[in-house]
């Protein structure tokens, strides 16, 4: 069952009078409990979707030995800074073919932001921290939201059309993605099942200073 | 079954055989308990030396595979990662520092998508990524992502060594898997020689592209351990044959194998260096079982002599009898069945002495001819009647003559007179009935039938007055009185048999002819007759020679109706 995907559709179509249309995207695994940090875009079937990157740095942040937030989506082009609030060094690295880079070890506010100018997904890790992990999803669409606790994620301003709705996590077993269309303003909410791998992530003990984890 | 003919060979066998069985079945039991023993704690053995192999290689590459956690932990790798083509010839350089670090002779980097990033290099590279790539799949849909396996690399080359294969996972950082590290730690003549220390067991490792394998590396060496037929999963115990020498072999696969073929772990020990310390022991039973053969045939060998000399003693003492000596007595001098049979043996001694005296005095009481007869019917009452002469002879005056005599004198001159006048009788083949104090009663004719009885009586009568003429001479020279006679013969036919009762017989006549016979003797005594030996007209005429006689014409008989024709016999014609 973890490796089947179970694909549900439920398209609830509301009309809306705006010109432009929302996709609710829900993501559950197959026993129905909401999947949070899956990033949820939509790629444009016909006529191409340019992407604008933000003029400012998206900031990853270091914190407690912990990359936060966990899982960021970004467009193709954005660039990255990686703020250290702790108080020991970080050795911030990704060896992920969308972008190999490192940020030597550094504390405070690194000078350096990384440009992601592929898209693609991107693991961080730490050269100090073996448990410090992160994900940047570099994406070539602008249409894209990242879903919340409640596996929930609104992918907003689409203008009618066709398109590709495509899920990805970083525990995500196989891919998922479907055509949908937006009709006008209407709304529609995707509930996409989604199977992920378990997650093995090394886990630290609650009270530890970066000892006796596991 | 052979016959032998001395029952000594016999008991010896015997003895020998029995004892030997009996030993050798001991002999037999003991070594084979020895031999199953062996074998068991041998058996032990291996199975705890496959036990070891296992714990060892697993252990080993757990050790790796905490290493190359590390390893795949350790920054300068991530430097490799952090370019868009890392340089091969870094990569390489790297990696052989990272085998000698881990002491692995051979290092391989595999993308996630089983590409080859580079290797340590050496003979294995281009041989060794297809067993690497399989263990990636095989790793990246484990649980626990990592996976080994044993490999013969290069896989085609007749040299082809031993492996055992680890691939673990590099992650920048955990759960990312950005590359596998594989690694092949050598099953080689060290680890062999290494697990043989620790377990006390040979080790050979086999590898074999089909059925039958062949040894690779070995404790025993190579040249000495053979090829392998036994299949593999088997883990049946067997004895194989090395230089010669039986071992006794367990044989483990070596699983999973990566590389095709099979490969197996054979595990040895020699039943000689195990029996070794049960030897003595079997050698003492060898000897002790020579021992008691040797033994056994000593006291088998007295036992028969002891038993066969005696039985020969029978044998030849049976000799002794059969040739008539029944005074010689076999003395054994023992008190089992052996002495009860020599015993038997003096008994039957005594019993054919005692026989030949009966028949002694059988012939000295009756005539020979009688105790032929006695011999012959056993002494059955019953009779014949046949024509036989009777003889009787008396002599005179002898009452007189024997109270002017001491008994004794009287029983010697007796029986010297006795012992001339029977003679005659058998000399003329009569018979001597009976004595009848001093009468001589003699029969001629019986019981063996002659032609000839009457001349015989005659003659012998004739003879018996010679006789005791030269009697009487001898007598006069002794200066003692002579003796005379009177004979009475006569033929008739009467009844001749064993006359009296079933314990006490006497073969003799009877019938109305021997009464004249007494009666014609009695005439002798007629002074008118003047004659000494009287013959009826009946003797005369059965005579066939002719004699000198005179008539003296009819007599009177007592118990007689009719008068007897008596002749006076005078001397032959």
């Amino acid at each position: 069952m973890r490796h089947f995907l179970l694909f549900f559709l439920v398209v609830s179509l509301t009309a809306s009078a705006r010109a432009s249309g929302t996709v609710r995207v829900v993501a559950k695994d197959p026993s129905g409990t909401p999947v949070a940090d899956a990033v949820a875009y939509v790629l444009a079937i016909d006529a191409p979707a340019p992407v604008r990157p933000p003029a400012d740095p998206v900031a990853i942040i270091q914190k407690d030995q912990e990359f936060l937030p966990y899982v960021t989506a970004v467009v193709v082009g954005t660039r990255v800074s990686f703020p250290n609030k702790d108080t020991v060094q970080h050795h911030v690295y990704s060896v992920s073919p969308a972008k190999k880079f490192e940020i030597p070890l550094y504390i405070g506010e690194s000078s350096a932001t990384i440009l992601f100018d592929h898209p693609g997904p991107v693991t961080l890790g730490c050269n100090i921290h073996d448990w410090m992990v992160a994900y940047i999803y570099v994406l070539a669409t602008p249409y894209f939201a990242k879903t919340g606790t409640d596996g929930a994620a609104d992918i907003t301003g689409l203008p009618p059309g066709r398109y590709r709705l495509e899920l990805w996590h970083p525990r995500l077993a196989a891919k998922v993605g479907r055509e949908i269309t937006i009709e006008g303003t209407a709304d529609s909410t995707q509930v996409v099942s989604v199977t992920l791998r378990p997650d093995r992530r090394i886990r630290r003990a609650p009270d530890s200073e970066g000892l006796g984890y596991k | 079954m052979p016959q032998f003919r001395r029952y000594g060979t016999r008991l010896l066998l015997l003895f020998a055989g029995v004892v030997a069985a009996a030993q050798f079945a001991d002999y037999l039991l003991v070594t084979r308990a020895n031999r199953r023993n062996a074998v068991d704690r041998i058996h032990e053995n291996l199975v705890k030396g496959a036990g070891l192999f296992a714990r060892r290689v697993d252990a080993r590459l757990q050790e790796l595979s905490g290493r190359a956690a590390l390893m795949s932990d350790d920054y300068s790798i991530r430097q490799l990662f952090l370019k868009d083509q890392p340089d091969p010839a870094t990569v390489r350089s790297a990696l052989r520092s990272y085998s000698v670090r881990m002491g692995v002779p051979f290092m391989t980097l595999i993308s996630p998508e089983g590409v080859r990033i580079g290797d340590t290099g050496g003979p294995l590279p281009e041989a060794a990524l297809k067993p690497f790539q399989d263990l990636v799949q095989v790793a990246a849909a484990a649980e626990d992502p990592k996976a080994t396996g044993f490999a013969r690399l290069p896989q085609a080359s007749p040299d082809g060594k031993l492996y055992a294969l680890l691939v673990v996972p590099i992650y920048a950082p955990k759960p990312e898997i950005v590359a596998w590290i594989g690694l092949a730690m050598p099953i080689d003549q060290r680890f062999a020689l290494e697990l043989k220390s620790d377990a006390q067991v040979e080790v050979t490792f086999y590898y074999g592209a089909s059925e039958s394998m062949l040894p690779v590396e070995s404790t025993l060496g190579l040249g000495a351990t053979p090829q392998t037929e036994t299949p593999l999963g088997d883990s049946a115990v067997v004895t194989v044959l090395v230089a010669g020498e039986p071992y006794v072999t367990a044989y483990r696969p070596l699983l999973p194998l990566v590389t095709p073929g099979r490969a197996a772990i054979a595990l040895q020990r020699s039943l000689r260096a195990e029996l070794a310390p049960s030897l003595p022991l079997e050698r003492f039973l060898l000897i002790l079982l020579i021992a008691s053969l040797i033994a056994a045939a000593l006291v088998a060998a007295v036992l028969a002599r002891n038993l066969s000399r005696p039985l020969r003693s029978l044998a030849e003492h049976t000799r002794v009898i059969a040739s008539g000596d029944y005074a010689t007595r076999l003395d054994l001098n023992r008190a089992d069945e052996i002495g009860q049979l020599a015993a038997a043996f003096n008994r039957m001694s005594d019993g054919l002495a005692e026989r030949d005296r009966v028949r002694d005095l059988l012939d000295k009481n009756v005539s020979p001819e009688v105790a032929a007869q006695l011999m012959k019917d056993g002494g059955a009452l019953g009779g014949e009647e046949r024509e036989v002469t009777v003889l009787f002879v008396d002599l005179r005056s002898f009452t007189r003559l024997s109270e002017s005599l001491p008994p004794r004198e009287v029983l010697i001159l007796l029986n010297r007179y006795f012992d001339r006048m029977s003679g005659i009788v058998e000399i003329y083949h009569g018979i001597v009935d009976k004595y009848i104090g001093d009468a001589i009663m003699a029969i001629f004719g019986a019981p063996v039938t002659q032609p000839g009885h009457a001349d015989n009586a005659i003659l012998a009568a004739l003879e018996m007055q010679s006789a005791l003429a030269r009697l009487n001479a001898e007598l006069a020279t002794e200066g003692r009185a002579k003796l005379s006679f009177g004979i009475g013969i006569n033929t008739s036919r009467i009844i001749a048999g064993n006359i009296g009762s079933s314990r006490r017989l006497n073969y003799s006549v009877v019938g109305d002819g021997v009464n004249v016979a007494a009666r014609l003797q009695d005439l002798t005594r007629m002074s008118q007759f003047k004659a000494d030996i009287l013959v009826s007209a009946s003797t005369l005429k059965a005579a066939r020679g002719s004699y000198r006689v005179r008539d003296l014409g009819a007599a009177p008989v007592r118990g007689r109706d009719e008068p007897v024709e008596v002749f006076a016999v005078e001397g032959p014609a």
